[in-house]
């Protein structure tokens, strides 16, 4: 019966009326009301009754009705993302319909009853070779509809590079992969961007961090741990989900992940339903079992099944203690609970009330091989990430009903026993038919194909490096390195493109375009600064960062001795970097008794003449005076020429005046000092290699636009986009840098760049 | 067998779809209608922790002298009087004193207390209503405004944030986690312009790129998206607003330059004083909700600690002016009963007492029993038992005075309490929006104020 009526809904759509309550009646209310609903409704005109809504709607007639008019020419809703395509195409169909209009709510929730057991369901029976394509294909058999035509191979490349290394495929593995005849290049694709760790891994683990709530280097004053290094080696190394599920419940070893229990405290006094434990509770249960347990926290949940008690009794597998107090919103009840797992039918019951031997429990409860739940809500999540929606739609509700349960049973237990395996599943989704199907933004109800989906924040930076060969740098002690975008602190840039604060799980990301968003993308600085440094470096322009002679490191006060050998230096360059002052402008530092020697002699350097005339004066460092001393403001470059002077030792220190020694100056700074120009942006040494191998330079406006089009968008340009290109990059006849910048961001502003297709 | 209608099925498959489509974005369910008195928002965020004895709630003066007790100290400066009778304030705020006439000032905040004090966590409790951490991402009250309201002006961005540099060293990531707009999506989140000198710079295209070369990159991209057969309008719309924005007459409110030099000097007492007006004039050109915070970082501006008494000096000039002339600039262009202002801090502070009094909270500060030095004097803790708020326009009574401390320490509030849920469902309530207003996240209700809880306070308004 369900086959027979999805069947009929999906192969006639238009015979499926929109439904008011569920489809409209949420965008009505969340973008219309605002404004128009109330006594004093805008324009005077009100959603709050069909009879006012006729105003604006003629039923049958779409064409005739303002509102759809207004919704079409982007006049409405003002603010806001615009309605997406759907959106207003569910609007033309309602009114197509004749505007029906139900004063209820939404019906509740089906009678589906989740399993918790593994189910290994029987393959259908069909000339399919990928078992996903052998369900999929039955779907569409019984919709009458045709597998779709897979994508090209130049798209499909672009689709399973992005999904597996986090970047648009290089040029030359783009070719390699156009000219390559084998029959079954995609697979063989598919094996070797998995078999890369690295690329693998520095792609994969956004989604864990977002899921696991991990941000190295973020913290509140009060306690959080990352758990990077564990994460990182464990994709790399290819751990099996159950054992990383097991260290994360339980961890052992000092290398184990003990900040995923440990969630995220801030300094203080904290809610009931948000300490560590019951933090614990609500993350295990979202992440590994697809349950919802934040109401359950403070009072019997009236949005699922779940109970105070049983949060509590989750919790109790975690917390300090064996036995747990219930706190109903934040007040005692009397009532205690032990440790129990949520599905206490899979659970194990821990050996005693140490908190070794519940932990222990929970690990061996959650990844029972008897939970079902547990693989199936992993396999939804890796089938929303690489299709852009869950075979449960709702990745964080596995209660729900599936689109096709059998689907989901069988991937979920061939999970399992394939040692739940990340990269097999991967493999086996994107070997798929179904995987190479073109993305599509249309509604869905079962499956169709992949859903449009669009760059996340660091796919897009990532992949502006790749087509640049620019690439942002991450510095640790003394060294810097080429860095992926996931190793950087967030940006304005990436914020904006919905890279989440991860105080919270996050499961899915914000992918509309919004106009904040574009406001960042056409003229925030952080794309400025990677377009500026993209096309210098295409050019073979932007020379290598000179290196530093000294590096103080961060101080916050005192001297430090400084003696370095200049032999050959034709300029001294001085820099004081900002690490982190309370106030720079009010920081003193300074450089003392710096001198140059030679076999001429010495000199003081603040004897010699320089253009950037820098203040000479006292410095008191550690209750040490300093007469003479360059007092170098933080953030301003001084040079001195000293070329012909035959010097071979600068000698000194560096030093920061006692005057600014306090709590709202708290210096922070760092000395450098170089022969040539510094880089601002590269202060440090950067060792080893970048991510990807930079593209080779040109000047040649014919090379720069081909290879920037296939790089962004995994194609050649028509003779009509050739000739506009050109206008962009020489807008003379010869190539400049500005327009240089203005091609490589007029395309990675393209939606051919911004969606994987 | 499903004993489902054809049609709950269908019903329930398109809500799931629905649900996906949007991802998990917030559902406003609306509430019952209340008649605004305010179309706008002006935040002056005291930043770091004022003083209320300082400034809006002067107590007993005690002048400065070698081997003075700190418990003897209630108030470092003596107090002035006000356009109104019953009202006096800290010396230093002469010009805020000359238009106390013109809205409420309330002595009776009693912001949240959260234990051992950290700054952002406090500000990110009094700017979302809800004390970190949550379960959900909490929106910023700007951003909860900018969605329920929308835009005054489409051209203008419902959600400015002036005057915070959001990366200041180590709390840098406690302001980042509440200057968003949270679940509602980054639609909502603020506009930031951390330095008003540069608000000018950040809505035109950098100098850099240029005027001519942005409009042509432009038209050329638009030109070469046309060329594809492959659109995505969503995406069309975002860079045409944003185009549109930066180009649009509304832009020019951000040019301080463009303001009459007298004008702008009467303002002009440094970033913050800058602010006020930026915040004056996009509210003319149509924002909806504009903060302008003294800046928080750590030990600077409000947060006084030692050398207190000298630092509220500084502090107290840089604010005077400008707010007075905002509170001024705005009744004359008779925008002031359309338009709240709120001044208000994360807590106050007393010499004595960390946190509320009677509760035992780590110090932070080490206070001398004798003053041996200058520093020693105004050398304030965190109090979070009372605060100053002032509150002009947007139908707020003017000339009174709401909610009274005790004179002796610890100054606790004796009269009319005001949390902070109650000053928010005050806020939204002068703009129409009812105190359980509430979006639904995951399936369950996020109200505006704690719970839907918050009262609006309406003896405070006229």
């Amino acid at each position: 019966m369900f086959r027979l009526i999805l069947a009929l809904a999906s192969s006639l759509p238009l015979l499926a009326q929109v439904d008011f309550a569920t489809s409209i009646h949420p965008i009505l209310a969340s973008r219309c009301a605002p404004c128009h609903s109330g006594p004093a409704p805008r324009a005077g005109f009100s959603v709050e009754t069909r009879a006012s809504i006729l105003r604006a709607v003629q039923p049958g007639k779409p064409d005739q009705s303002l509102l759809l008019k207004r919704i079409k020419n982007g006049e409405m809703p003002p603010s806001g993302a615009a309605l997406s395509d759907a959106e207003v195409a569910l609007f033309e169909r309602w009114i197509a319909e004749g505007a029906s209009w139900t004063d209820t709510l939404p019906a509740g929730p089906t009678e589906w009853v989740a399993p918790l057991k593994p189910i290994a369901p029987p393959l259908p029976a069909n000339s399919m070779a990928n078992p996903i394509d052998k369900f999929i294909a039955a779907d569409f058999a019984k919709s009458g509809l045709a597998f779709p035509a897979p994508l090209g191979d130049a798209l499909f490349l672009r689709r399973a590079t992005l999904d597996i290394w986090g970047m648009t495929p290089a040029l030359d593995a783009t070719r390699k992969f156009l000219a390559d005849k084998d029959p079954d290049k995609r697979e063989k694709l598919i094996d070797s961007l998995l078999a890369d760790k690295t690329r693998y891994a520095a792609h994969w683990i956004s989604f864990w961090n977002d899921l696991l709530r991990n941000d190295q280097g973020v913290n509140y004053a009060g306690t959080r741990k990352t758990i990077t290094p564990w994460l990182l080696a464990a994709l790399e190394n290819d751990r099996p989900f159950n054992e990383m599920a097991a260290a994360l419940l339980n961890p052992v070893t000092a290398d184990d992940p003990d900040g995923f229990l440990l969630g995220v405290n801030w300094r203080g006094d904290i809610n009931a339903s948000q300490t560590p434990f019951m933090q614990a509770a609500q993350n295990s249960a979202q992440v590994f079992l697809g349950v919802n347990l934040k109401c359950a926290s403070c009072h019997d949940s009236f949005i699922n099944k779940y109970k105070l008690r049983q949060s509590y009794a989750l919790a109790a597998m975690f917390s300090d203690t064996a036995d747990l107090e219930l706190v109903r919103c934040d007040a005692k009840t009397g009532k205690h609970t032990g440790p129990e797992f949520l599905f206490p039918e899979v659970g194990v019951k821990p050996a005693s009330d140490s908190l070794a031997d519940r932990r222990k429990a929970a690990a061996l409860s959650f990844a029972n091989p008897g939970n079902g739940r547990f693989a199936r809500t992993l396999v939804n999540r890796y089938w929303q990430r690489l299709f852009g929606r869950g075979i449960v739609a709702n990745v964080d509700d596995m209660d729900a009903q599936p689109w096709d349960p059998d689907l989901l049973n069988w991937l979920a237990s061939d999970f399992a026993q394939h040692n739940y395996d990340l990269k097999y599943l991967i493999r086996l989704i994107a070997t798929s038919r179904a995987y190479a199907i073109p993305g599509s933004s249309a509604e869905q109800t079962d499956f169709r194909g992949p859903k449009l989906r669009r760059l996340t924040a660091e796919q897009l930076a990532d992949s502006v490096s790749e087509i640049t060969g620019e690439w942002r740098v991450s510095q640790s002690g003394e060294n810097a390195t080429y860095a992926r975008e996931w190793e950087l602190k967030s940006t304005p840039l990436t914020r904006a493109l919905g890279r989440p604060i991860r105080d919270q799980v996050f499961t899915t990301r914000e992918d509309a375009p919004t106009t904040l968003q574009a406001l960042e993308l056409v003229n925030g600085d952080t794309l400025n600064v990677v377009l500026k440094r993209g096309a210098l470096r295409l050019l073979g322009e932007l020379p290598e960062a000179p290196q530093n002679l000294f590096d103080s490191r961060q101080m916050g006060k005192g001297a430090k001795p400084l003696d370095i050998d200049v032999t050959g230096a034709k300029q001294l360059w001085l820099y004081v970097d900002d690490a982190g002052c309370y106030d720079p402008a009010r920081t003193v530092a300074g450089w003392l008794d710096l001198t140059l020697a030679g076999p001429s002699g010495k000199t003081r350097v603040a004897s010699l003449p320089s253009i950037s005339k820098p203040k000479i004066g006292a410095l008191t460092a550690d209750k040490v005076k300093f007469e003479g001393a360059i007092l170098a403001p933080v953030g301003a470059l001084i040079m001195y020429p000293i070329d012909g002077l035959g010097f071979t030792r600068l000698t000194g220190s560096v030093g920061i005046g006692d005057a600014s020694r306090s709590s709202d100056i708290s210096p922070s700074v760092r000395f450098f000092v170089f022969q040539e120009k510094p880089d601002l942006e590269r202060l440090l040494r950067v060792s080893g290699a970048p991510p990807t191998p930079a593209p080779k330079p040109s000047r040649d406006a014919k090379v720069l636009i081909d290879e920037l089009f296939w790089g962004a968008l995994s194609r050649q340009p028509n003779a009509t986009e050739s000739a506009i290109a050109m206008k962009l990059l020489a807008k003379n006849g010869t190539v400049t840098e500005g327009g240089l910048e203005d091609l490589i961001w007029s395309l990675i502003m393209h939606p051919e760049f911004q969606y994987v297709q | 067998m499903f004993s489902n209608t054809r049609r709950d099925f269908m019903k329930a498959s398109a809500g799931a779809t629905l649900a996906a489509l949007t991802g998990s974005e917030a559902r406003l369910v609306a509430g019952p209608a209340i008649e605004p008195r305010a179309d706008a928002v002006i935040l002056l965020w005291m930043a770091g922790g004022m003083a209320q004895t300082e400034t809006f709630d002067p107590k007993r003066y005690t002048p400065y002298e070698t081997g003075l007790a700190s418990d003897k100290v209630l108030s470092t400066f003596p107090s002035i009087d006000t356009a109104v009778d019953n009202i006096k304030i800290s010396q230093g705020l002469e010009n805020v004193a000359r238009i106390m006439d013109r809205g409420t000032l309330l002595r009776s905040h009693r912001v949240g207390d959260l234990g051992f004090i950290l700054h952002s966590r406090h500000q990110y409790h009094w700017h979302t209503g809800y004390a970190p951490p949550q379960s959900v991402a909490a929106p910023h009250m700007g951003a909860m405004i900018s969605r329920t309201l929308g835009p005054r002006n489409p051209d203008m961005p419902a959600f400015v944030d002036i005057g915070q540099n959001i990366e200041i060293g180590a709390e840098s990531d406690g302001l980042k986690a509440f200057h968003t707009a949270g679940f509602l999506g980054s639609e909502h989140g603020p506009f930031f312009i951390p330095d008003p000198r540069d608000a000018a710079a950040s809505t035109r295209p950098s100098e850099y790129v240029g005027a001519t070369r942005f409009a042509e990159r432009y038209k050329y991209y638009k030109e070469l998206v046309e060329a594809s057969s492959f659109q995505q309008d969503s995406l069309r719309r975002a860079v045409d607003n944003a185009h549109r924005l930066l180009n649009s007459p509304a832009a020019k409110a951000f040019d301080l330059s463009l303001e009459p030099q007298k004008s702008f000097e009467k303002y002009n007492t440094g970033r913050f004083g800058q602010g006020c007006l930026l915040a004056r004039r996009l509210v003319e050109n149509g924002a909806r909700f504009v903060e302008v915070t003294s800046e928080y970082i750590p030990f600077r501006y409000w947060d006084t600690h030692e050398n207190g008494h000298t630092r509220a000096i500084g502090m107290k000039q840089s604010i005077d002016m400008p707010v007075s002339q905002l509170i001024r600039d705005l009744e004359d262009r008779g925008l002031l009963n359309r338009t709240l202002v709120v001044l208000a801090s994360e807590f106050g502070r007393d010499m004595i007492c960390e946190g509320k009094p009677g509760q035992e909270v780590k110090n932070q500060v080490d206070q001398p029993a004798v003053m041996t030095e200058p520093k020693h004097y105004g050398m304030h803790r965190h109090f979070t038992e009372a605060g100053s708020v002032l509150l002009f326009g947007g139908g707020i009574k003017r000339g009174f005075l709401y909610g009274k401390t005790a004179d002796e320490r610890p100054c606790r509030i004796v009269e009319n309490p005001v949390t902070i849920e109650d000053l928010h469902a005050t806020i939204y309530h002068a703009l129409g929006i009812a105190p359980d207003t509430k979006y639904e996240i995951e399936k369950r209700p996020f109200y505006v104020t704690k719970d839907g809880k918050g009262r609006p306070v309406m003896p405070l308004f006229a």
